[in-house]
């Protein structure tokens, strides 16, 4: 059996685990987060970084440490006097001269024996031109401070198919810095999304209008009453309710005035607190439910049309045919019902009882919904699939740099977000003008001229341009160990949702100001 | 101690040409925003370099990433504090340790690792407990930055700093920066004692921990951690008497774990794993490498003033997309510990002196001490007149709350 709702009684409170071994007891505190199947999406996934800097190491690290299958460093270059001094992954002094590359998969390599690290010393140029599929065959690429020519080559290829891995482009100078996911599709099941799924109290199945109706509240013991549970109660006084107003919900505000005074007037005694709780959650009786807006927006996306769905490759869309397929048939139009039910006052018996019925009703419905399935799909990932559909995610992105190519988009950025966008504006500068030589730092006024070029002579830059301009020509080439340090931490942090698609990754550029510390998203 | 003898690395033949090439970018001339106080150039390294000395609390994923941090960016005197010995789950993220330095304090280890990795640098481990040190020890530093994971840890030494501070002497006022992280959540924030805003003036933002009430526990149990939470604090107890429960035994907990999943057998509840039972009395948080690598930011930035400080609370989020927050908390007037104000408060002329205690101890003012239980069913009013004062103290916090009682109806 693939998961515990569908575990008879005996299985699921029976089967006694021993001790964890070491590797779930090393992976503790991050297996809370993503559970076995993220940890197995890390482990079977295939890394590649674009440079040894200690923006590129600091992002591996943290990589490295959760468990990552496989990283590659892909870079030439052989350690300067500056790449000791802010590198943790280099041995300081004596790393100087030899290849960054392989001095850092060392290194980073003590972090956790499980995982394998490559160095390859070739130029990204060669390998572009004669062996594309290298860098095609990882699952996500990133690349930072990587020169802009060589970017729009890289990003290009991987643009290419739907296949292809997903490019990180990080930048980062002094201060500063931003980053951005070039993605074509992402679909997310697991989001951990923070809203629950209804009850479906206002739409009760039978089998739970049947019980809240069958039991005798007068008939109960103060012991008992104090603990029937909320849903029971709500769908009781609804049921009343709607029998003496001619079938419909309390609409108007008196109406769901009365209607709460109507719970507490059930109480036999004061201190009933499961009536209180129910007279709280009487809001569910007048929140239809229905299909979530978001998710009916996705039954419309252009992967569910037939001549996609023939060629379609991901179980995600098959799901959602399956949903959509589902929602309009099914007499409640709803989506499956969810097996799990919050804690509530109550006692074990009566909670335990209605936690039967939502169960045992799910499983009908995740049966009715299977089948609507055209293709076999993994019973694991149904059970998800249906215990996560109020929350399913898809994003489409957009090649690396087309923000910068939309006039009209940057001009609307620059004056909603000017901070932001002139941070970004500043990056992309000095992309444009830094071509490998790094002994001549561009001024403010190069810096602010190839802005112009960006966003049209005839825009006004907002006073922030000042800000972002003067910082960049004050460090166009610091790669500051603390920057690199954050950066690690929120580029890893997004590479693995985008690895296990789990959580939501960012949309857009991401943009870092480690002067006034804040974050911010443009462009998305 | 005071004693300890300050050994000086200046600039040693570790030095390299080239070495600081990013760090003084920075240093060598202002930006755009950088404070007017700022002086560019031989004078801040010199200090960032020879003279500053700064003390690191907490060597586990906050402080391993703190102290990476600090030596790269050219900090050479580094004290470090922690009284913990390393465990496997820390291996996926404290990066400083290795499986074969389990069992092994994690300040030893972590200043080890650092002098090694960073020439010229020198931590100075202490395997132990902040409260050992006294205030001539906490005089020495120029700043102070915690990586704590516990709420009265991080009390203790805000109340210590902000006792420090003798306004004749602009030294003694040592800058504090703190941090937490709890899953992709994290938390940084730069405390100046008596200046800004300070931990204790926002005990009310924490989070309050998941407590089950012990009549579910004991009679109506229906969720997993109910069957749990029975295992450990009424069978624990009875069954092993005065033997203290240790979370880190596997052992025990596995004890725990048969107890809770025979529990739940015999109610039908579903759910009861050995992750969870350690998750639950251990109030496991998840942590990743990633979070940690927020907040080592700030003490480069204070010590040099080559950037603006936070001013003086940041929180990222990136459980959906990147979100992050910064605002300037603002001091509380009643604040116990940098406050000065007497706390006024009205209750009725019936509380007993346990009513008042709880109601403290749920705001986290303090604890129960052990001298107050004889009084306990007393009434408040009987001991204390109207509009009188009571001093209240707790034995784990450097400080003392004065409360202004009046009654309510006088």
């Amino acid at each position: 059996m693939s998961s515990q709702d569908s575990q008879d009684i005996e299985t699921a409170t029976t089967a006694i685990e021993s001790a964890p071994d070491t590797k779930t007891r090393r992976y503790d505190r991050q297996l809370r987060l993503w559970a076995a199947t993220g940890q197995s999406a890390l482990e079977s996934s295939r890394v590649l970084l674009i440079s040894g800097s200690a923006t590129s190491t600091s992002i591996l690290k943290n990589l490295v440490l959760p468990g990552i299958g496989h990283f590659t460093i892909l870079d030439h270059a052989k350690v300067s006097h500056s790449d000791a001094g802010n590198n943790f992954f280099l041995e300081g002094y004596n790393s100087i001269g030899k290849y960054r590359a392989e001095e850092a998969v060392r290194l980073l390599g003590e972090l956790n024996d499980s995982v394998k690290g490559c160095a390859d010393t070739r130029t990204l140029e060669s390998i572009l031109e004669s062996d594309p599929e290298w860098i095609t065959s990882f699952t996500i690429v990133i690349a930072h401070n990587l020169d802009h020519t060589l970017l729009n080559k890289l990003s290009a290829l991987l643009w290419k198919d739907t296949k292809y891995p997903p490019l990180v482009v990080v930048r980062s100078a002094g201060f500063l810095a931003d980053f951005y996911i070039q993605f074509r599709e992402h679909t997310i099941i697991e989001s951990h999304s923070e809203t629950s799924p209804s009850l479906r109290i206002d739409k009760p199945f039978p089998a739970l209008r049947e019980h809240a109706l069958s039991l005798e509240f007068e008939k109960m013991d103060s012991t008992e009453h104090g603990h029937i549970p909320y849903v029971v109660i709500l769908v009781r006084a609804l049921e009343n309710w709607k029998e003496s107003h001619g079938g419909s919900l309390p609409k108007s505000y008196e109406e769901r005035q009365q209607f709460k005074e109507g719970v507490l007037a059930l109480k036999v005694k004061e201190d009933e607190e499961n009536f209180d709780e129910a007279e709280a959650q009487a809001y569910r009786c007048w929140t239809e439910t229905k299909v979530p807006s978001e998710i009916t927006a996705l039954f419309s996306d252009p992967a569910l049309s037939t001549e996609a769905m023939d060629s379609n490759r991901s179980p995600f869309f098959h799901l959602l045919a399956a949903l959509k397929e589902y929602t309009e048939q099914c007499d409640t139009h709803t989506l499956p019902l969810t097996s799990t039910l919050p804690d509530m006052k109550s006692d074990t018996h009566n909670y335990i009882r209605l936690q039967r019925l939502y169960k045992t009703r799910a499983e009908e419905e995740k049966q009715a919904f299977k089948s609507y399935l055209r293709v076999p799909v993994d019973d694991a990932m149904v059970d998800s699939f249906v215990k996560n559909a109020h929350a399913l995610v898809v994003l489409r992105g957009k090649p690396w740099g087309t923000f910068n190519e939309d006039k009209a988009a940057l001009v609307k950025s620059l004056s909603a977000m000017p901070k932001e966008t002139c941070i970004h504006l500043a990056l992309s500068a000095l992309s444009l003008l830094q071509v490998g030589d790094t002994s001549v730092s561009p001024s403010a006024e190069s810096i602010r001229a190839k802005i112009q070029t960006i966003v049209g002579q005839s825009t006004e830059l907002p006073a922030d341009a000042d800000n972002a301009i003067g910082e960049i020509a004050r460090a166009p080439f610091s790669e500051l160990p603390n920057t690199a340090a954050f950066l690690g931490g929120m580029v890893a942090q997004e590479v693995i949702k985008m690895i296990t698609k789990q959580y939501v990754p960012v949309k857009g550029y991401c943009v870092i100001d480690l002067i006034d510390t804040w974050t911010g998203t443009i462009g998305a | 101690m005071a004693t300890e003898i300050h050994v000086n690395c200046a600039a040693t033949s570790s030095d390299w040409q080239d070495r600081y090439y990013h760090v003084d970018q920075i240093l060598d001339r202002p930006g755009p925003r950088t404070d007017p106080s700022f002086l560019a150039g031989d004078e801040v390294k010199d200090f960032l370099r020879n003279k500053c000395k700064i003390l690191v609390i907490g060597a586990g994923g906050l402080g391993c990433e703190i102290l990476a941090n600090l030596a790269l960016t050219g900090f050479k005197d580094i004290h470090l504090i922690d009284m913990d010995t390393i465990d496997i789950s820390n291996l996926n993220r404290q990066f400083l340790f290795r499986p074969a330095d389990v069992g092994r304090p994690k300040a030893i280890v972590a200043a080890e690792y650092v002098m090694k990795r960073v020439p010229g640098v020198k931590v100075t481990p202490y395997y132990g407990k902040i409260q050992d040190k006294d205030d001539d020890y906490y005089s020495q530093f120029n700043l102070v930055i915690c990586g704590l994971d516990s709420v009265e840890a991080r009390r203790w030494i805000n109340a210590t700093l902000v006792n420090l501070v003798d306004p004749e002497n602009p030294e003694s006022l040592k800058p504090l920066i703190d941090g937490g992280t709890e899953g992709f959540k994290g938390q940084a924030r730069v405390i100046l004692p008596t200046v800004s805003s300070c931990y204790e003036c926002s005990l009310d933002m924490l989070n309050k921990p998941t407590t089950f009430p012990i009549c579910t526990i004991a009679n109506t149990p229906r969720l997993p951690e109910h069957c749990i939470e029975w295992a450990s604090v009424l069978e624990w107890p009875r069954v092993h008497g005065d033997k203290k429960l240790d979370t880190d035994d596997p052992e025990h907990i596995g004890w725990l774990y048969s107890i809770a999943a025979a529990r739940a057998k015999e109610f039908k509840i579903e759910g009861v794993t050995w992750s969870l039972t350690q998750g639950v009395v251990k109030n496991v948080i998840p942590a990743i490498a990633s979070t940690n690598a927020y907040h080592c930011w700030y003490a480069f930035k204070i010590a040099t003033s080559s950037a603006a400080y936070l001013n003086n609370y940041f929180m990222l989020i990136g459980t959906e997309g990147v979100y992050s927050y910064t605002f300037e908390h603002e001091k509380r007037d009643h604040c116990p510990v940098c406050g000065g104000e007497a706390l006024e408060i009205s209750i009725s002329r019936d509380w007993t002196v346990e009513q008042l205690i709880e109601m403290l101890t749920e705001k986290q003012y303090m604890y129960l001490e052990k001298a107050t239980r004889p009084n306990l069913e007393k009434k408040v009013s009987d001991l204390v007149p109207d509009g009188g004062e009571v001093v209240v103290t707790a034995s784990t916090l450097p400080f003392s709350l004065s409360l202004i009682v009046t009654y309510k109806g006088m």
